[in-house]
Formats: C-alpha cells, sequence, structure tokens
C-alpha cells in the first residue's frame, strides 16, 4: 500500500480530475435532528447526505465527521431499478465512505457476489465503482462499531483513504483502480512524511478513546456472544415488547447497510411493462406470506426477532461475520425509538440471569 | 445433463430473466386445482430433482414458486399444478393449451433419492402434498426396482378433492404400491377411510431401519405425523418433509425464505427432520 500526502486545497481540484471519468458522489452538509446524547456528552447532531459533486458548491465541499445518513448500498443495488443491463450507466466514485460503509459492503459483497449465482447488476457497478474512504473525526451519539470491534477508521477495503491533518490529507492507495485513479492528479500527490503518519496514529488513537468511552456507559455485550445470546433469547418477552412499539414503517431495513432483501415485480413503464426489483423489508406483515395466506412471521413480535436472527444468527452461521457495522442508522431512523444497543444489553442481561 | 447446463447458462447470464414455457396441455382437477404440462422453449429438458420447484410468471401479473409435479424421467416436458389461491393463481387458471408463461428455475434442493436407494419408502401425502409427491411417485415407478416396499398414505378434505385419481389407481393397481386413503369427511358413495392422516400410521407395518418417510402437506400435519413416524422409531434423518416459504428469487439473495441460518430455496424446501428439529419455530416434538 502506497501513502501519499495532499493538500487541503488541492481536494476540489482532485474531485475535479476525477469527475471526467466518474460520476463523483461528495458528502455535503445538512442539518440533521440526530438523536440527544443521554449522557451528557456534547455530540454532533448535523448529518451527511450523498450528492453529485456538480451539485454542491466548492464552498461546500466538506469531509464528513462520520457516515452519512445513507448507507452505501443505494449506489449498489437501487431501491427501485429495471432489471435491463444498460451499458451507458455511469461509473461511480463515493467520496467520504466511512469504515462501517466499507464493513456493510462485505455483506452485500457476500449476497450478490457470493454463491453459484452472481447478480450481473451488483456485480457490474461494484467492480466499476471507485470507493474513497475517509477516517472519523467525529462520532454520533448512534455509532457503536468500537463495540463490534469494527475501527472508526478503514483498514481495508478501499481504493483510496483519507486520513484528515491540520493541513491535508494522508492518502492510503488501496487497490489498482485507486492507483490508477490519482494517475491524472499526480501532481497534488506528495509522498507522506513520517511526522504526518505519526499525527495521524495520534488522531485515530485519540477518537477510538473518545468513542470507547462513550460505548462503555452503553454496555453493549461484546461481539464474541451476540449469535450466543440472541438465540437463547428466542422465547424471550423483549421481543414482545419490542414489537409493540414498533409501527412497521421499515425505516431500520431502508437505512441498513447490510440490509439486502428485495421483491422481484414488475412494473408498468409507460406503455409497457418492465420486469423490476425493490428493496423489500422485513418488518413488513406480508414478509413472508405464502400463497393462501399462511405466514411464518405472522405476529409483529416475530419479525422484529427475525430481523436480529438474520443479522446476528444468519450471517455468522452462512458466512461468519454477523451482519451490523454498528453505523446505528436504525436507531436514528426508528420512530419508535427502538434502540438495538439495548436489545442486545437486555438480551444478554436476561441470558446472565438465567444462567445464574 | 446437457439440457442442466444450458438452463443454468441462461441463470448465470440473467439470472432475474424468465424462459419461455408453452402450455400443451391443461386440464381442471377439480374445483380449484389445474394441471398444466408445459415444454420449455427449444424443447430443452427442465433436468429437474423431485421435490425441486419453478418460478412461474405471468408478465404484469407477478411470479410465484411452484412444485414440479412430474418426474425428470417424463422428457420434453413438466408438469405443474396450482391451486386458485391468489392473484396469480387466478391468472394462471385462466390460461389454457397454447398459451406461454414465464418459467425460472429448477430450484432447491429436492427428495434425497440417491441416498434412497434400496430403502422402503412411506409416502405422507396431505392435501396438496401430493402435488411434488406426484414427482417422486412417478420417479419411483419408472425406476421401481430401485426401492424396496412403497406404501402410499393419502389424506384430504373430501373424496371429490382427490387429485390424480386415475393415476392413483394406476398405482395401485399395478400392486407394486401399498395404498390407503382418508378423508376429513366423506360423501354417500365413499367407502373409505374418515379421519385424519394419522389414523392411518399406526397401522402401517415397517422396518423402521430400512425405511424412508416422505410427508407432504400443510404445516400442521407435519407436527403430528412427524410424532406418530418418531414412534416407529424412524431415525430423524430418514423422516423427509418439504417446507413451504415464499420463494421470490430462487437464488439465496432476496431473503424472503429464510429459517434461522437457512436459506429454504438453496437448502431446502425438502429437509430432513434432523434438520428440522434444530428450527425453533417449526414442527416440534411436543406434540408426539
Amino acid at each position: 500500500m502506497r501513502t501519499l500526502f495532499l493538500n487541503t486545497k488541492d481536494l476540489p481540484d482532485f474531485l475535479n480530475n476525477l469527475s471526467k471519468e466518474y460520476s463523483v458522489y461528495v458528502p455535503s452538509k445538512i442539518k440533521g435532528k440526530g438523536l440527544p446524547c443521554d449522557f451528557g456528552f456534547k455530540l454532533p447532531t448535523h448529518d451527511y447526505l450523498w450528492e453529485k459533486l456538480s451539485a454542491v458548491k466548492k464552498e461546500d465541499l466538506a469531509f464528513n465527521d462520520y457516515r452519512s445518513i445513507e448507507s452505501l448500498r443505494a449506489f449498489f443495488t437501487r431501491s427501485k431499478e429495471k432489471l435491463v443491463l444498460s451499458d451507458n450507466e455511469n461509473k461511480i466514485a463515493v467520496f467520504g465512505v466511512k469504515a462501517c460503509d466499507l464493513f456493510c459492503l462485505k455483506i452485500q459483497d457476500f449476497v450478490f457476489s457470493g454463491g453459484e449465482i452472481k447478480d450481473p447488476f451488483y456485480e457490474r457497478r461494484r467492480a466499476s465503482a471507485l470507493l474513497i474512504s475517509g477516517d472519523c473525526l467525529s462520532f454520533k451519539e448512534a455509532c457503536f462499531c468500537l463495540a463490534l470491534e469494527i475501527n472508526p477508521y478503514p483498514g481495508e477495503g478501499f481504493d483510496l483513504n483519507f486520513s484528515v491533518l491540520e493541513n491535508g490529507f494522508v492518502v492510503d492507495v488501496g487497490s489498482d483502480k485507486g492507483e490508477e485513479a490519482i494517475k491524472a492528479s499526480a501532481a497534488l500527490f506528495a509522498p507522506a512524511t513520517s511526522q504526518a503518519l505519526a499525527q495521524r496514529e495520534e488522531k485515530r488513537n485519540a477518537l477510538a478513546r473518545n468513542l470507547s468511552g462513550h460505548l462503555e456507559r452503553h454496555k453493549i455485550p461484546s461481539k464474541d456472544v451476540l449469535q450466543e445470546i440472541v438465540k437463547a433469547g428466542y422465547e424471550s418477552d423483549i421481543w414482545q415488547a419490542e414489537a409493540e412499539k414498533c409501527v412497521e414503517c421499515g425505516a431500520c431495513n431502508f437505512v441498513c447497510g447490510t440490509c439486502h432483501c428485495f421483491l422481484l415485480a414488475e412494473d408498468r413503464f409507460g406503455n409497457a411493462h418492465e420486469r423490476v426489483r425493490l428493496w423489500d423489508c422485513c418488518s413488513y406483515a406480508n414478509f413472508a406470506r405464502v400463497a393462501g395466506g399462511a405466514n411464518p412471521l405472522k405476529l409483529r413480535y416475530q419479525r422484529v426477532r427475525n430481523r436480529y436472527l438474520k443479522k446476528f444468527d444468519f450471517f455468522p452461521e452462512n458466512f461468519a461475520i454477523s451482519a451490523c457495522a454498528g453505523c446505528g442508522r436504525c436507531i436514528e431512523a426508528c420512530p419508535a425509538k427502538i434502540d438495538i444497543r439495548s436489545v442486545l444489553r437486555k438480551l444478554n442481561e436476561e441470558k446472565s440471569l438465567s444462567a445464574r | 445433463m446437457i439440457d442442466r447446463e444450458i438452463l443454468l447458462e441462461k441463470v448465470k447470464t440473467s439470472p432475474y430473466k424468465p424462459m419461455k414455457g408453452r402450455i400443451i396441455k391443461a386440464e381442471m382437477l377439480t374445483e380449484k386445482e389445474k394441471f398444466f404440462r408445459i415444454e420449455l422453449e427449444d424443447k430443452v429438458n427442465l433436468a429437474h430433482e423431485p421435490g425441486q420447484f419453478v418460478m412461474v410468471s405471468i408478465f404484469g401479473y407477478g411470479e410465484a414458486p411452484i412444485s414440479i409435479c412430474s418426474s425428470p424421467t417424463d422428457k420434453g416436458y413438466f408438469d405443474l399444478t396450482v391451486r386458485n389461491v391468489g392473484t396469480l393463481t387466478s391468472r394462471l387458471h385462466q390460461l389454457g393449451e397454447g398459451d406461454t408463461l414465464g418459467i425460472r428455475g429448477p430450484f432447491g434442493k429436492g427428495f434425497p433419492i440417491d441416498n434412497m436407494f434400496g430403502y422402503d419408502l412411506v409416502i405422507v401425502a396431505g392435501g396438496l402434498g401430493i402435488v411434488p409427491l406426484r414427482s417422486l411417485m412417478r420417479y419411483i415407478m419408472h425406476n421401481r426396482n430401485d426401492f424396496g416396499n412403497v406404501q402410499l398414505l393419502l389424506g384430504c378434505k373430501s373424496p371429490k378433492d382427490l387429485l390424480f385419481r386415475e393415476e392413483v389407481k394406476e398405482w395401485k393397481r399395478r400392486a407394486e404400491v401399498k395404498f390407503n386413503c382418508t378423508v376429513d369427511k366423506a360423501d354417500p358413495d365413499w367407502q373409505g377411510n374418515v379421519g385424519l392422516i394419522t389414523t392411518l400410521i399406526p397401522g402401517v407395518d415397517i422396518n423402521p431401519m430400512r425405511t424412508y418417510a416422505v410427508v407432504v402437506g400443510p404445516p400442521i400435519m407435519y407436527k403430528f405425523v412427524i410424532g406418530e413416524l418418531l414412534n416407529k422409531i424412524i431415525p430423524d434423518h430418514q423422516i423427509i418433509v418439504s417446507l413451504e416459504r415464499r420463494m421470490k428469487c430462487g437464488l439465496g439473495k432476496c431473503g424472503h425464505c429464510q429459517i434461522e441460518g437457512k436459506y429454504v430455496c438453496q437448502s431446502g424446501p425438502v429437509f430432513n427432520y434432523a434438520q428440522l428439529k434444530d428450527f425453533k419455530g417449526e414442527c416440534h416434538e411436543k406434540a408426539a
């Protein structure tokens, strides 16, 4: 891996150079309605939204402190798309991807590019997309990646990674595609000094320390026990209690970076029907309903439970990693304030109580 | 197996695009169930295993998983039997000879025929369960010497709901299959058993170690039938069932047919009881 240095003022030029080959998406800062912190920390609440580079004013161009509100998967499987391979689809470059996003992409890769039959739509977009990630500089109330042993700075899976220092960025080149992407802007990059690297290390450690301090109060069970506690809690009353709050809006599914369920259907476009694929969502009552009306996930608590089983049992069973990156998007999106951290904590407490 | 390769190639290049199938025979079997014989483009054989399913679609109406009810030994065509219960199936019922529909598949794992080689078979079909089991029955009839004694137990609501009446008679007439049937509610002409299908099982004479039991029917039936079979001391892995879930893509991607750690469209729809036992939500021994 090559490590370079880019001055802050040169970032717009670099992105503009990229836009000759790619449709570049950058995070734009928006006013968020993030959660207040229960523990009195002063945590940021603004949000980021990916927008096309051309739509963002040069002075608004920002490096995002933490993940954006939507998950990365929207770039690879659309919420609704025609199932026709088109040749004139633009290659995309996404700037401001975070470590949690890259982790989620592992799950998406496993689903759509794994197995005997691969998804041609996903594969093509994934192969051509350029992922430019960045270290987190801060975190939101809902962030809990560290509890799942995912660092708030990317270590793998990116093409380029940007780490912010006072006057510029340390840039890791993680792939041949990344190498190719900086060619056109080669003059802007200089080799990174060991001072810069040391500075980055310090910043990374400081953020990890802050975040783990915040997470301590949430008492999230450790990563190794998650599968066990979710399985052990199959008959628990916790699901009923959570389901009572759930309004089946599907927000947690749609913002989740590891959710992947979809429907195949036909839809009308003008005078013709086309085959489409739509995101589906396991909170909906009809999710598992079969012909004639039988429904193995008939009750809401079964569906709430199923969501946790899928993330913490199905994926560990089949892919050896659990399908949660700790991005906390579902916590922020839920109008009923169902908090995955507290669900896991309660399951854990219940299990250790019953073990006594 | 060249047909299988053609199909696999098709699925790999465009996994969500159906092939064209033409209906070459269609008839109503009962008031609600219609039988279709379908030929694929270029007369490609489906090359399926008994117990597998296909995704049947009619453009603009949707797509649904339907069990194949013919044996792979029936060449050049395959059969489906569809009950009219929803949007797609009611549209399907309006189709007749010469009409086309979309087919994807075959998907899933079928009955473990290779393991069943040389064993005695007890086949228990409740209601529509006879549909996927017909593919197994036909396979058995075409390879009769590969299997030991075969007993077919059939249960349905009333005599007029009995599917494949003529065929069942034929199987029975050839005396290669012991056959017993029961209905929940008899009509005046009915001379057979009346009662639930579970009542037939204690009467069957088997050597449990040499017997595979294959059970297909509504979920509620599994609980009780499996209980009875366990009383007969048939080993867990020799009790075979087929589960119904909402398969949408058939490729293990769309997530709808998940049961705990498995996708039914990949690991199923056919499971043995040893696997089924681990599914907390499925039929449990409690009933036994």
